[in-house]
C-alpha cells in the first residue's frame, strides 16, 4: 500500500509539471499583450515596456517558467525599489491587478468552491445512491418508474436552466430564500446553509439523476451475481445481504466517477457560481481569463489539475478499503 | 491629454467608461429622448452660499442604514491617482475629497464649487496661468490628523510615477508642457524629488499652481481625483489601490478583491466642512462579480434584503420590459450622459463631400440603437457634441427621418454604388451594431465591407492614421462639461499623430484649426457658445461623422433607497445625498 502511494504520488508530480509546462506554454501564444491590458488607458510604448517588465514578461520563456517553480518553492519579488512586492511561498505569482499574492486570492476563493461541491456531493450522493439502491430493490414498480422518470429528466437537464428556475421560484417570485450569499462556516453556519442551499439544490438533483440510474444498474448485475445468491441461500437477512454484500460491490464504480467528479468540482463550479453570484474559484478563473491576468489563470489551472490527480489517487486508495478482492500492491 | 474613452465592455455601456464630464442640465426628470431642444448653461460658482458647508438637507432624508450596490466587475482603482473611470470617481468620493467637486440636489442645477478648496480656484494674475486655492480649515483624516495643501502636492506628485499612471494627467502635462508629462518628473519615489516644479505650498491650507501656458479651465481639471490629498507617510504605493487613506465621509472597513468593498463612517469626518456630501447612511456595501441580467432581475424583484440596494449597471435590454410596470418604473433612473457615439468616416480615404452627406442621410440610428438595447442605451444623435455639455443646443443640419432617408442618398450618389469598408470591434454588442449598420447602409446603396477587430486592440487599429478603414464606430466622453475637451482632441487636424489618435475622422482642415484657436482665445464666458457654433460649422461644412446616439444611462434601485438622482456630472445615480428609508 506504502509503496503504492509513494508511486502515484511520483507520477502525479510529474503529471502536474507537465501541465504546468504546457499552459505557460499556451499563455506564451496569446495574442494579446497583458501589460497592455493593464496598462489602460494613458499608455506609451515605454508604460508597456516597464509594465512587462514589473510582470517579469519581458525575460524569455523558460527563465520565467524557472522564475515561477522557484517561487513555489522559496517565494519571489516583483518590481524594484520603492514599488517591490513580496510573495512568500509558495509564491504562485502575483496579481498586479488585485495587488495580492495569486496564493492569497485562490484561499480565499477555495473555501467558496468547495462548500458549494462539498454540500451538493453529499446531496447527490445521498439522493443518488439511495434512489438508485431502492429502484433496483422495487424493479418493476410504480416506484422505480417514477424514480427513473425523475432522474431522466434531472439527468437531461442544465445547471443554468435548472438554477435559474429555482431562482425564480424562490427567490425572485416568491422569495421564500434569500439570494445565495457565501458567509464563511467558521463565522456563522446556518447563514452558510442557509446562502448556499440554492447551489446545493441545484449541483444535487442534477448530479443524482447520474449517480441514482447508475447505482441502479450497479446493484441490479450484483443482485445477480453468484456470491449474492450465496449470501442468501447461507440465511442472511435481506438487509444484510443488500447493505454489507450488493452495495459494497456495487457501489466501486460509483466511488471512481464520485471521485472524478468531486475532483473536477473543486477545479471551479464556473456556471453554478455565475448563476448564483458566487465567488468562487471558477468565476476568478473565468474573470482571470477575459482581464489576461495570467498569474492567477495559471495558478487555478494548476490547482484544478491537483485536484484531480489527487482525487484518482484517494478513489485508489479507496477501492482497496471498499473492495476485498482489490489488492494495491 | 488624453480623456478618452474607449473601451466598451459587455451590457450596454457604463461599465468601463471614462467619466466625469458633468453636464450643467436645465432638466430635471432626463431620460434618453428628453433632451430636444434643450440649452446647457454651466457654472462655476464662487458663490459664498454654494462653496460653504454643510450640504442642504434632504427633505425626509434620516441618517442610518446600509446602502448595498450592487456591481458587476469590481472597480479597477481607488487610488485617486489612478482613478479615471466614473463609477470609481464617485465611490473615490465617499473615501477622498478633490480639490473642487460637483454641487447636484438632483433639480437639474449643477455648480462647480470648492471641495477641500474654499472655493473653485483664484486666478491669480487673471491669466489663467497662477492659480491658487486655500483649504478649508478643519478637515481631518481618519486617524484626526488635519488634511494639509502639502498632501495635496504630494498626491499630484505621486500620480507622476508610471507604476501609478492610470489616472487623468491634466495637470500633470500642464506643468511640464511639450513631450510626455512624465518625461521631466517620475514621482517622489526612489529618489524623485517630494514636489513637482510649478506646486507650490507657502502654508499648510494653500496650495499654488503655476503653469507655463494659460489654462482656463483648471477649476474643472481640479475636480477630478488627482488632486485629492494623500499623506506621505500613508502612501503604501501600489497597495494604495486597496485601502486609500480617508479624507471623506466614509473609510473602508473591508475589501476583498473582485468580491466586495465595505465602507463605515469616517468619525473625524465633520459635515460642516463638506458641501457637497450628506452622507446619509451609516454603511455602504459594494458587492461584486454579479451578472448583469441577475442585478436587474434582483431589483426588480425587490425582496426585502434587496430594497436597500442599487446599481450603477445599466438595465440589459432583455429586463428591460419588467421595468415599465408600476411598483417597478418608479424605481428606474435614466438620463442621457457625458458619451456621444458617432460613426466616424475617415476623410483622408472618403474624400467626397457629397459620400459623406449621403452616409448622414442613410445613418438607419435607430437600428444603431436598437442593436444594443434600444431607448434604454441612447436617444439618436444629430450633434457632436452631448446634450449634458455646456452652451449645447441643438441643431440637424439633415434633418433626415432617423430611419434614414433613401431618396437623398440616390440623388448625391448619382448612381455610383461606394464601396466602404465598415471595421468594428469584436465584442457581442459592437457586432450586432456594425451588422445593423452593415444592413441599413446596403439596403441604402452602399457596399459594405465587414472588418471585425479584436477589441482590446479596436482603438489602436483605428486611431493609426493610415489605417485601412472607411467607416468605424467611436464614443467619447468628455471629462468635464465643456466643448475644449471635446472640439479640439476630436477634429482639431493638428492633433493628428502617426498612432493613438483621438481625430478618427483625420478631418485636418485650417479653417476648423483657426477657429479653435479663436474661441480659445475668448472670454470663459463666451466660450460655450463658440464651440456649439463650431460644433454646426464642422457638421454643416465638412461632415467627417455621422452622429449615431447619446448614450444614456438606466438604473435601477430597491424600494427603500431615497434620493437616488441621476448625476449629471458622472452619468450614474448620485450617492451624496441618498439616504435609505426606515
Amino acid at each position: 500500500m506504502f509503496r503504492f502511494v509513494v508511486r502515484r504520488l511520483l507520477v502525479a508530480g510529474v503529471t502536474l509539471a507537465v501541465i504546468s509546462l504546457i499552459t505557460f506554454g499556451l499563455f506564451f501564444a496569446v495574442p494579446s499583450s497583458p501589460a497592455k491590458v493593464m496598462c489602460g488607458k494613458n499608455c506609451t510604448a515605454e508604460d508597456i515596456a516597464q509594465v512587462e517588465q514589473r510582470l517579469g514578461i519581458d525575460q524569455p520563456l523558460p527563465r520565467q517558467y524557472a522564475d515561477f517553480v522557484k517561487g513555489i518553492f522559496v517565494g519571489r519579488t516583483y518590481g524594484s525599489g520603492d514599488f517591490q512586492q513580496d510573495c512568500p511561498a509558495p509564491c504562485l505569482g502575483y496579481s498586479f491587478r488585485n495587488n495580492q499574492p495569486v496564493t492569497e486570492i485562490v484561499a480565499q476563493r477555495l473555501p467558496v468552491t468547495f462548500s458549494i461541491v462539498f454540500g451538493g456531493a453529499v446531496l447527490w450522493l445521498a439522493l443518488g445512491v439511495s434512489l438508485g439502491m431502492l429502484s433496483a430493490l422495487r424493479r418493476g414498480t410504480a416506484f422505480d418508474r417514477a424514480a427513473i422518470g425523475v432522474t431522466l429528466a434531472g439527468a437531461s437537464m442544465q445547471v443554468y436552466f435548472f438554477g435559474l428556475i429555482l431562482l425564480y421560484l424562490l427567490v425572485y417570485a416568491t422569495g421564500l430564500l434569500p439570494f445565495p450569499s457565501y458567509t464563511p462556516l467558521t463565522e456563522n453556519p446556518a447563514r452558510w446553509a442557509v446562502g448556499l442551499l440554492l447551489p446545493w439544490m441545484t449541483l444535487g438533483f442534477l448530479n443524482s439523476a447520474l449517480y441514482a440510474r447508475l447505482s441502479r444498474a450497479q446493484m441490479l448485475e450484483t443482485l445477480s451475481e453468484d456470491f449474492v445468491r450465496t449470501a442468501r441461500a447461507k440465511g442472511l437477512s435481506s438487509r444484510q445481504v443488500h447493505l454489507r454484500h450488493a452495495l459494497r460491490a456495487a457501489i466501486t464504480p460509483i466511488v471512481t466517477i464520485a471521485g472524478l467528479d468531486i475532483g473536477s468540482s473543486l477545479g471551479g463550479t464556473f456556471i453554478t457560481e455565475t448563476i448564483f453570484g458566487l465567488q468562487g474559484l471558477g468565476k476568478a478563473t473565468v474573470e482571470a481569463v477575459q482581464f489576461l491576468n495570467l498569474p492567477v489563470v495559471m495558478a487555478t489551472v494548476l490547482l484544478a489539475a491537483v485536484f484531480i490527480v489527487v482525487a484518482n489517487i484517494v478513489v485508489d486508495v479507496l477501492y482497496a478499503v471498499i473492495d476485498p478482492r482489490v489488492r494495491l500492491s | 491629454m488624453r480623456a478618452r474613452t474607449r473601451t466598451l465592455t459587455t451590457g450596454v455601456l457604463a461599465a468601463a467608461l471614462v467619466a466625469a464630464g458633468c453636464s450643467p442640465t436645465t432638466d430635471s426628470g432626463g431620460g434618453g429622448g428628453d433632451d430636444k431642444a434643450k440649452t446647457q448653461t454651466g457654472s462655476i460658482s464662487y458663490e459664498a452660499a454654494d462653496n460653504k458647508g454643510p450640504a442642504k438637507a434632504v427633505d425626509g432624508a434620516a441618517k442610518g442604514g446600509t446602502l448595498t450596490i450592487m456591481q458587476n466587475s469590481d472597480f479597477e482603482h481607488l487610488d485617486p491617482a489612478r482613478n479615471y473611470v466614473n463609477v470609481q470617481q464617485v465611490a473615490g468620493g465617499l473615501l477622498y475629497r478633490a480639490l473642487n467637486g460637483y454641487k447636484e440636489d438632483g433639480s437639474g442645477k449643477m455648480l462647480l464649487v470648492g471641495d477641500l478648496a474654499t472655493d473653485p480656484g483664484k486666478d491669480v494674475n487673471k491669466d489663467c496661468k497662477v492659480w491658487e486655492f486655500t483649504l478649508r480649515a478643519g478637515v481631518k483624516y481618519e486617524d484626526g490628523s488635519p488634511v494639509t495643501s502639502k498632501d495635496v502636492a504630494y498626491g499630484i506628485a505621486r500620480s507622476f510615477a508610471s507604476n501609478l499612471n492610470e489616472g487623468p494627467h491634466y495637470i500633470q502635462q500642464w506643468l511640464y508642457p511639450g513631450g510626455a508629462y512624465n518625461a521631466k518628473y517620475q514621482g517622489p519615489y526612489d529618489g524623485g524629488k517630494p514636489v513637482p516644479d510649478g506646486i507650490e505650498t507657502p502654508d499648510d491650507r494653500t496650495i499654488r499652481f503655476t503653469f507655463p501656458e494659460a489654462h482656463c479651465d483648471m477649476p474643472y481639471a481640479a475636480a477630478l481625483p488627482t488632486s485629492a490629498p494623500v499623506p506621505a507617510a500613508k502612501d503604501t504605493r501600489a497597495n494604495y489601490d486597496l485601502r486609500p487613506f480617508s479624507s471623506g465621509p466614509y473609510k473602508v472597513k473591508s475589501y476583498q478583491r473582485d468580491v466586495a468593498l465595505e465602507l463605515e463612517r469616517n468619525p473625524n469626518w465633520d459635515p460642516n466642512t463638506d458641501p457637497l456630501r450628506n452622507a446619509y447612511p451609516d454603511a455602504i456595501r459594494f458587492t461584486f462579480g454579479l451578472e448583469q441580467a441577475q442585478i436587474a432581475e434582483r431589483l426588480v424583484a425587490d425582496a426585502p434584503a434587496d430594497q436597500t440596494a442599487m446599481s450603477w449597471t445599466d438595465v440589459p435590454p432583455a429586463v428591460l420590459p419588467r421595468t415599465t410596470t408600476a411598483g417597478v418604473v418608479e424605481r428606474v433612473v435614466k438620463g442621457p450622459t457625458q458619451y456621444v457615439w458617432v460613426l466616424n468616416i475617415n476623410t483622408q480615404r472618403v474624400t467626397d463631400l457629397n459620400v459623406r452627406k449621403a452616409l448622414n442621410y442613410a445613418a438607419d440610428k435607430d437600428a444603431a440603437l436598437k442593436a444594443i438595447g434600444g431607448q434604454a442605451a441612447g436617444s439618436p444623435a444629430t450633434t457632436l457634441m452631448s446634450p449634458t455639455t455646456a452652451g449645447w443646443k441643438k441643431y440637424d443640419v439633415f434633418n433626415a427621418p432617423v430611419t434614414g432617408d433613401k431618396a437623398k442618398v440616390t440623388e448625391l450618389l448619382g448612381g455610383k454604388r461606394p464601396k466602404l469598408v465598415l471595421a468594428h470591434s469584436n465584442t457581442e454588442l459592437r457586432t450586432q451594431q456594425a451588422e445593423a449598420i452593415r444592413k441599413n447602409l446596403t439596403d441604402m446603396g452602399f457596399d459594405i465591407v465587414m472588418k471585425p477587430i479584436e477589441s482590446s486592440s479596436y482603438y489602436d487599429e483605428v486611431g493609426r492614421k493610415n489605417n485601412p478603414y472607411d467607416l468605424y464606430i467611436g464614443g467619447w466622453g468628455s471629462d468635464w462639461p465643456t466643448g475644449s475637451t471635446i472640439i479640439p482632441p476630436l477634429y482639431d487636424g493638428r492633433e493628428i499623430v502617426a498612432e493613438g489618435n483621438n481625430n478618427l475622422s483625420y478631418l485636418n482642415e485650417p479653417s476648423i484649426s483657426a477657429e479653435v484657436d479663436r474661441v480659445r482665445s475668448l472670454p470663459a464666458a463666451e466660450q460655450d457658445v463658440g464651440w456649439m457654433a463650431l460644433d454646426e460649422k464642422i457638421m454643416r461644412e465638412y461632415v467627417p461623422v455621422v452622429p449615431l446616439y447619446y448614450d444614456a444611462t438606466y438604473e435601477l434601485h430597491g424600494s427603500k433607497v431615497g434620493n437616488p438622482f441621476l448625476s449629471d456630472a458622472f452619468g450614474i445615480i448620485s450617492l451624496n445625498g441618498i439616504y435609505l428609508k426606515q
